[in-house]
């Protein structure tokens, strides 16, 4: 693909409107989800040692890769182009078809908590009416969908003001009402801190957490799809991997705890979805009007964190198609540059899989495999994310990267190892079924023939791909 | 090797299907779980057959739409392992489903959700860790009682 000064792509206009705190932005949104906190507050003090194992096993790595690709390879596509140059058009294409599968099995989930957190503002009880789940749902989807139907710049001041309304601003809410249940001398029901309790108890049984929490923090790489329309890649990527890391590690670890000071344990079950912790929370501290106005920024946060994962690897897929890599269905762009073809198509199949979630939804064992198919298929994006980074060493040391993993080669296998061993024994661990499951065979190729499914058709496309499929520019030639 | 422009609408359908085989294929697996009470008490009755003692048992209410309340159960085996196991029943099948629908989205990030859940009958059976030896033991009794009444 050409790019022309003006960041003008052979069929993609691109402008260049986003700068480090939009860049920043699309990472907040992607990664930092209210979503999580009564989730993890439910193990305690020891919710710290796991965010460290995310932390040194995903969060820095992925931050520090994504920091040296983006300003080394500053084209569009983000994981495409990187892993491109790696392994070539296979590579690239299977990690980014593989993002934007695992999209699609995932969307419900977060279409189900928009909706569901909506419910609570409105009358809880209507979460329990499947047809409202759908039409809300729907109307989040495809309306996202539209907000990515008028390109980057709409895109990114919904992104920006979205996060910051719907996500840092409940997160320091909860941050600041936990500082405050402390310094008020209310009962913590917690006990003392202690290193001792900070260390999580990793066994057989709580092995399958662990694909959890490397993957709590998928997303740090989004912003690299947004390299056409960055200003200054070279110097806006490193500055905002580094912002999004500290906004989400901070927010995250001083929200669940908040949580976790405040709410006893035997309330952070499966009864509390993040607003019955809220409202037990805001309860505690006698500010229960403000639950209704919590759950609307929720559920503003929710459809901000959708709209990061449904444009971001969308906007992949359509330079992937540009690339003639794709049939010409898939190549239409409309005049803002957004992808539509790629928009419609996963909104078709988005649309049909929360049918299914939302009418079958007791079908749990099958929802179970499809999430692990969700963590099998990212932790397949971040190996070759991973790799990438340490082959280009070798392959072409000499290509400027404005920012590298400091260390030298070694600083990069530090780096590179530590998040391939991490995502690598994620998909190890993602493999093993939960206890109910009666035959663990079944479950184990259940998930593989699943991820299969999902990630072989880049496979079925490069095999057909002609140079039809390459898109004529304007004065006839083909980019 | 070319494609005409119909094999081109093909590959699309083709993705489009490829998508909707896993999903429908895991739901014509292992099927819907049907509403229906369930009498007694499904953990006691499942713990008891298997051997496991019930160190602690509290009464509960989940704050959901539906809910009726329930127990929870604290559970041990002669290994030594310990796991926690809540019911809950829910007046109607669309608020016990609900119920699973927050269950699903309380998963943190991109991963797995925390804990195991089953459904049984009017019931909903959870435990923490998910992958509890005590709970790979109570599982095949309490899935028999959801099939018994169903």
């Amino acid at each position: 693909m050409s790019e022309d000064a003006a960041g003008k792509t052979s069929g993609i206009p691109s402008k260049k409107v986003l700068g480090l705190f939009a860049l920043a932005m699309i990472n907040v949104a992607a990664v930092l989800s209210i979503r999580n906190f009564p989730s993890m507050a439910i193990y305690g003090w020891s919710c710290v040692g796991w965010y460290v194992i995310g932390a040194i096993l995903f969060l820095i790595p992925i931050s520090l890769a994504g920091a040296e690709l983006a300003t080394g390879w500053p084209e569009g596509g983000g994981v495409y182009a990187w892993v491109k140059q790696a392994f070539g058009e296979k590579g690239g294409f299977t990690a980014l078809f593989c993002e934007w599968s695992n999209n699609l099995v995932w969307f419900p989930t977060v279409l189900s908590f928009i909706a569901s957190t909506l419910a609570f503002a409105l009358t809880p009880s209507l979460a329990a009416n499947p047809w409202y789940m759908f039409s809300v749902m729907m109307i989040a989807f495809w309306g996202t969908t539209a907000i990515a139907y008028f390109g980057e710049e709409i895109s990114a001041k919904f992104s920006n003001i979205g996060v910051i309304i719907g996500s840092i601003i409940p997160a320091v809410l909860i941050i600041l009402l936990g500082l405050w249940w402390l310094g008020s001398g209310q009962t913590l029901v917690l006990p003392p801190i202690s290193l001792g309790a900070m260390v999580p108890t990793i066994n057989l049984s709580t092995l399958p957490f662990f694909s959890t929490i490397v993957l709590l923090f998928a997303g740090m790489e989004m912003a690299g799809f947004h390299a056409l329309e960055t200003r200054d890649p070279q110097k806006d990527f490193p500055r905002a991997m580094a912002l999004s890391a500290f906004i989400i590690i901070i927010c995250t670890v001083l929200a669940t705890l908040a949580i976790a000071v405040v709410i006893p344990a035997d309330q952070l079950n499966l009864a509390s979805g993040v607003m019955q912790a809220i409202q037990y929370f805001f309860n505690a501290a006698g500010i229960a009007w403000l639950v209704g106005p919590m759950a609307l920024l929720i559920t503003l946060g929710g459809v901000v964190n959708l709209a990061s994962w449904l444009i971001g690897p969308a906007k992949g897929l359509g330079i992937v198609a540009e690339e003639g890599n794709m049939p010409p269905l898939f190549d239409r762009t409309n005049k803002y540059g957004a992808p539509v073809a790629v928009l419609l198509i996963q909104a078709l199949i988005g649309s049909a899989i929360s049918l299914l979630y939302v009418f079958l939804p007791s079908v749990n064992q099958a929802y179970w495999i499809l999430s692990a198919m969700t963590v099998e298929l990212l932790c397949i994006v971040y190996i070759l994310v991973f790799a990438a980074l340490i082959k280009l060493r070798y392959s072409q040391p000499d290509t400027p990267r404005p920012f590298t993993i400091p260390g030298g080669i070694a600083g990069v296998w530090i780096v590179g190892g530590l998040g391939l061993f991490g995502t690598a024994l994620a998909f190890v661990v993602g493999l093993m079924p939960p206890a109910y499951f009666s035959s663990g065979i079944t479950y184990v190729l259940s998930v593989l023939l699943g991820t299969f499914l999902l990630a072989v058709p880049p496979l079925v496309f490069l095999k057909f791909k002609h140079p039809g499929w390459l898109k004529k520019s304007p004065g006839g030639e083909k980019s | 090797m070319t494609l005409s422009k119909n094999g081109e609408i093909g590959l699309a359908v083709l993705l489009v299907v490829l998508f909707l085989i896993p999903s429908m294929m895991l739901g014509l697996l292992y099927g819907e779980s049907p509403y229906h009470v369930v009498p007694g008490e499904p953990v006691k009755e499942a713990a008891d057959a298997a051997g496991i003692s019930v160190v602690s048992v509290k009464g509960t209410l989940w704050n959901l739409t539906g809910a009726l309340g329930g127990k929870t159960y604290v559970l041990t085996d002669p290994e030594g392992d310990t796991a926690t196991i809540a019911a809950q029943a829910f007046d109607s099948a669309d608020s016990r489903d609900a119920a699973v629908r927050l269950y699903n989205t309380n998963a943190p990030g991109k991963g797995r959700q925390i804990g195991s859940l089953i459904v049984v009958g009017q019931y909903l059976i959870y435990a923490t860790p998910a992958n509890s030896p005590i709970f790979a033991k109570l599982a095949p009794a309490l899935q028999q009682a959801a099939k018994a009444q169903s």
